[in-house]
């Protein structure tokens, strides 16, 4: 009975463990991206880095 | 019995850990290349005239991190065609230095389309995300 009952319990944290390595974007959780395996996409800071660099752009150009 | 509730314990822990997203990487420009701030550099030098460009009309915003040229000569396509050069390079670098695969070229593609859209100042093209064009 114990047995089963470890059996089980591992058999069901395990999948559920699985289910976690799901790649899923963070950021907007709106508008999630699946990228490649294990690669997480932080939309807000790949938008800041973008903005950053286009005021470095507008910066620069407006001397 | 305290031996099964540790172990379920322990296992529980090892599954919640799982669930959690992995941290999320800050995605930035790791190293400056030589390559990226000379394409930076190039933009400064002509983001005047593209800014005229734009302002006219004849080029626009589109939903890749792109300009697309509407009217103009061929010194337009020139200043576009250099300007679409020096961005994928950028975008390029930065998909590179955090390992985002082509996938993620495409999303950093798409996250500066949206900065530039962002940007356009009133009565300049821009593409939407669904690929209508409108005047912002």
């Amino acid at each position: 009975m114990i047995k089963i009952i470890w059996r089980t319990t591992a058999a069901g944290l395990l999948s559920l463990g699985l289910a976690g390595c799901t790649v899923k974007a963070v950021g907007d959780p709106n508008r999630p991206i699946t990228i490649n395996a294990n690669v997480i996409v932080d939309i807000r800071s790949l938008k800041q880095t973008a903005t950053s660099i286009e005021d470095l752009v507008a910066q620069g150009g407006k001397k | 019995m305290k031996k099964i509730w540790f172990g379920m314990s322990v296992l529980a822990l090892v599954a919640a850990g799982s669930l959690l997203p992995a941290e999320a990487a800050h995605y930035d420009l790791k190293n400056m290349t030589p390559a990226v701030q000379n394409a930076i550099t190039e933009r400064q030098d002509r983001y005047s005239e593209l800014q005229s460009l734009k302002s006219s009309g004849a080029v626009g915003e589109n939903n890749h991190g792109y300009v697309e040229v509407f009217s103009g000569n061929a010194g337009v396509q020139s200043v576009a065609a250099a300007e679409n050069r020096d961005r994928k390079i950028i975008y390029q670098t930065i998909a590179d230095q955090n390992n985002l695969g082509p996938s993620g070229f495409a999303v950093v593609e798409t996250i500066f389309g949206e900065v530039q859209r962002d940007k356009a100042g009133a009565g300049e093209p821009i593409q939407t995300p669904d690929g209508t064009w409108i005047k912002k």
